[in-house]
């Protein structure tokens, strides 16, 4: 006797016929509602660009944090539910702490990814790990860095699939800033080049005007490891485009 | 009552007393040791055992003494014995301890036998296991007061092994342990002319027990000092 | 030594005679290595004893880790057993998490750690890791029983590490020594130091002696080399 669909998703760790776990599935629909995130990597360092929606002029645009210092090599921009990214950052800054304490060295990004990634696996609707999530994570990760292989970014979904890109966008513009960061990239694009770039991109996906105030920006790089861009900064590129 | 002491007598757990440095490894100092004494001494114990490879095996020998002190209380126990028939284990030190660990060792053999997937173990993979036992133990301030000597045949391979109470082990082509560590052969009060041997080679083991040394006391009295 | 594996109520010689437990024993050996340039050299002896008697004489206390560092360590044999095979497991579980050979500095690190989740039960244990480090260097570090490091240039421990020590600080380190040019220590030069050194030490040391076993660290791999010491 099968069951439809809608009796398939209700527990997260039950397969479908078809083998689909559909509350993973519905977690990274989830990301599509989120504001748009977008990662370049260049020979020079990585950039993390994303928009903020600043829905309310009585909001404090800067209480809107949505790029986060995982370590000072390694920086991560998100979209979704950004209350569930806390768990998965306290998680990968707790590793990069851990790793450095223990081996005297900066963690990879891979290896920080792979230990949030096996965080984001662990949902589920049994008692048996007590502070387990009962539910995947509703949040898309991008880890922006610089370890012993240069520059990375990696972008990891709600599965815990986690895989490396050149550039790439999440949250709800994320298929047309797709297309565009298609469009523009290529392997020598400086850090510069990409950072207007992704500033350019977000405008042509936001629905408010681009301003120093509703986006967010940070690079990584070898020199000046995690930096997250300054208002003046912000609206230095921001004049350019 | 207990914790209170504590708090005025050491630092932390296993530390110094107010006012001393940390003394390592020392150990405990005996107000440390106080209630928590354990059984920390061994109470009926066999002496020397000796173990030699030889070009296709290895030969283990132990005594039959089991001695309570000075006095000679036990003379028909087994010290050596046949694990598989690839591996035997000889033991000095506590009989009692070695009792215990030759029970769960047999136990593991024949839960071993009964999976018949034609593995058991070998000499090195059973040395292994015991020097984490024993090191184990010691670590919990609960030793198997024990020396063992481990010998068998593995693909052609001899092999032979000492490990101790505190978990220290080795490999050699020739161990003793115990007063026959200091000569060829055992001249302990605390050991007896009935002994045993178990050989290991390719074929399997073979235990000779019991067997005798001729003594003769007939040149005593040429030994100044007898008298 | 003898002072330090006392049994904790020796003080009191009228006590009746009690077996007391000691969870450590010291089994002698010494480590000792030496950075070059571009190479290190780490040498142990291969005498395993304790008290007057000796166990084996063909017992190595140089493990070598990966293909760039080498691990000296003695002390409690028990103790260097069960460390030597927990570095190795960690080295295995590292490679497996992050797809690459622990460094010979990263080592170093997590064994300081090691040793000091150890600190009120210690690990008896004497370590010296040497290697090359990220930048092709010679490279060594020194350990004291819980745990606390340094990098140095080159270090005796164990033993006999007080009858080497003064000799390599006068030998490489130049100390006491009056208008002497500091000239670079080349490999041949380190390793025939190595074996005068441990021909001294066997001579006033019980607990040092039968051969030595000297691991050569370069670029190239790790060569191993046995040499014959005194066998009393």
């Amino acid at each position: 006797m099968f069951l439809t669909r809608s009796e398939y998703d209700r527990g997260v760790n039950t397969f479908s016929p078809e083998g689909r776990l559909f509350q993973v599935e519905y977690a990274i629909e989830a990301i599509k509602l989120g504001s748009t995130a977008i990662g370049i990597q260049t020979n020079e360092g990585v950039v993390l660009a994303v928009e903020k929606r600043v829905t309310s002029p009585l909001i404090e645009p800067s209480s809107i944090e949505k790029i986060m210092e995982v370590d000072d090599h390694i920086g991560c921009a998100m979209s979704g539910l950004i209350a569930d990214s806390r768990t998965l950052i306290d998680r990968a800054r707790v590793e990069a702490q851990n790793h450095w304490f223990t081996y005297n060295e900066k963690m990879s990004v891979e290896s920080v990814t792979q230990a949030v990634s096996n965080l984001a696996l662990q949902f589920g609707d049994d008692d048996g790990d007590p502070g387990a999530m009962s539910r995947p994570f509703g949040v898309a990760l991008l880890f922006a860095g610089i370890d012993e292989k240069g520059p990375q970014l990696t972008h990891m979904d709600p599965s815990g699939t986690f895989i490396r890109y050149d550039a790439k966008a999440i949250g709800s513009g994320s298929e047309g800033a797709q297309q565009s960061l298609q469009d523009v990239y290529h392997k020598s694009i400086s850090l510069k080049e990409a950072c207007k770039n992704a500033l350019t991109i977000l405008k042509q996906v936001m629905e408010e005007k681009l301003n120093s105030t509703n986006v967010e920006m940070a690079t990584v790089t070898p020199l000046k490891k995690f930096h997250m861009f300054t208002k003046e900064e912000l609206e230095d590129v921001i004049k350019d485009i | 009552m207990a914790s209170t002491d504590m708090i005025r007598n050491e630092f932390w757990r296993n530390g110094p007393q107010p006012g001393s440095f940390y003394n390592f490894p020392g150990g405990k100092n005996s107000e440390q040791i106080g209630s928590a004494k354990r059984t920390l001494q061994p109470i009926v114990t066999g002496t020397s055992v000796l173990g030699v490879k030889f070009d296709q095996g290895v030969i283990i020998a132990a005594d039959m003494l089991g001695s309570y002190g000075s006095l000679a209380r036990y003379r028909d126990f087994s010290r050596v014995s046949k694990v598989n028939n690839s591996t035997v284990i000889g033991c000095g030190g506590d009989i009692a301890d070695f009792q215990f660990l030759k029970s769960i060792i047999e136990q593991r053999v024949i839960d071993e036998e009964c999976l018949e997937d034609g593995f058991s173990y070998t000499p090195s993979s059973l040395f292994s296991w015991v020097t984490r036992v024993l090191y184990n133990r010691r670590s919990k301030f609960d030793p198997l007061w024990n020396t063992y000597i481990i010998g068998g045949v593995d693909e052609e391979k001899t092999f032979l092994g000492y490990v101790d109470k505190i978990g220290m082990s080795y490999q050699a082509d020739s161990v003793a342990s115990g007063y026959g560590a200091y000569m060829a052969q055992p001249m302990d009060a605390r050991s007896l002319n009935k002994y045993e041997v178990a050989i290991v080679t390719k074929d399997g083991v073979e235990i000779k027990s019991p067997l005798t040394s001729e003594t003769s006391w007939d040149i005593a009295n040429f030994v100044s000092g007898y008298e | 030594m003898a002072t330090l594996l006392m049994k904790p109520d020796e003080t009191s010689s009228y006590a009746p005679k009690q077996t007391y437990f000691s969870p450590y024993s010291f089994n002698g050996g010494t480590v000792l290595a030496i950075a070059g340039d571009d190479f290190s050299v780490i040498a142990s002896d291969t005498r395993l004893s304790e008290g007057f008697s000796i166990h084996s004489r063909d017992v190595e206390k140089t493990y070598k880790l990966t293909g760039t560092t080498v691990l000296g360590s003695c002390g409690f044999h028990g103790d260097v057993l069960t460390l030597t095979k927990m570095i190795e497991a960690r080295l295995k579980t590292y490679k497996q998490h992050h797809q690459k050979t622990m460094s010979t500095s990263a080592i170093a690190a997590m064994l300081s750690t090691m040793l000091y989740y150890r600190r009120f039960f210690p690990f008896y244990t004497y370590n010296i890791v040497a290697g090359l480090d990220d930048e092709g260097k010679g490279c060594v570090f020194s350990f004291d029983p819980v745990g606390s490091y340094e990098r140095e240039a080159y270090r005796a421990g164990g033993s006999a590490s007080s009858m080497l020590q003064p000799l390599l600080d006068n030998q490489i380190g130049f100390k006491n020594q009056q208008g002497v040019e500091k000239v670079g220590l080349s490999q041949e030069k380190a390793v025939a130091l190595v074996k005068d050194v441990f021909i001294s030490a066997a001579e006033r040391d019980i607990y040092t002696g039968d051969a030595i076993v000297i691991q050569l660290v370069t670029k190239d791999g790790i060569k191993s080399e046995r040499f014959q010491l005194r066998r009393d």
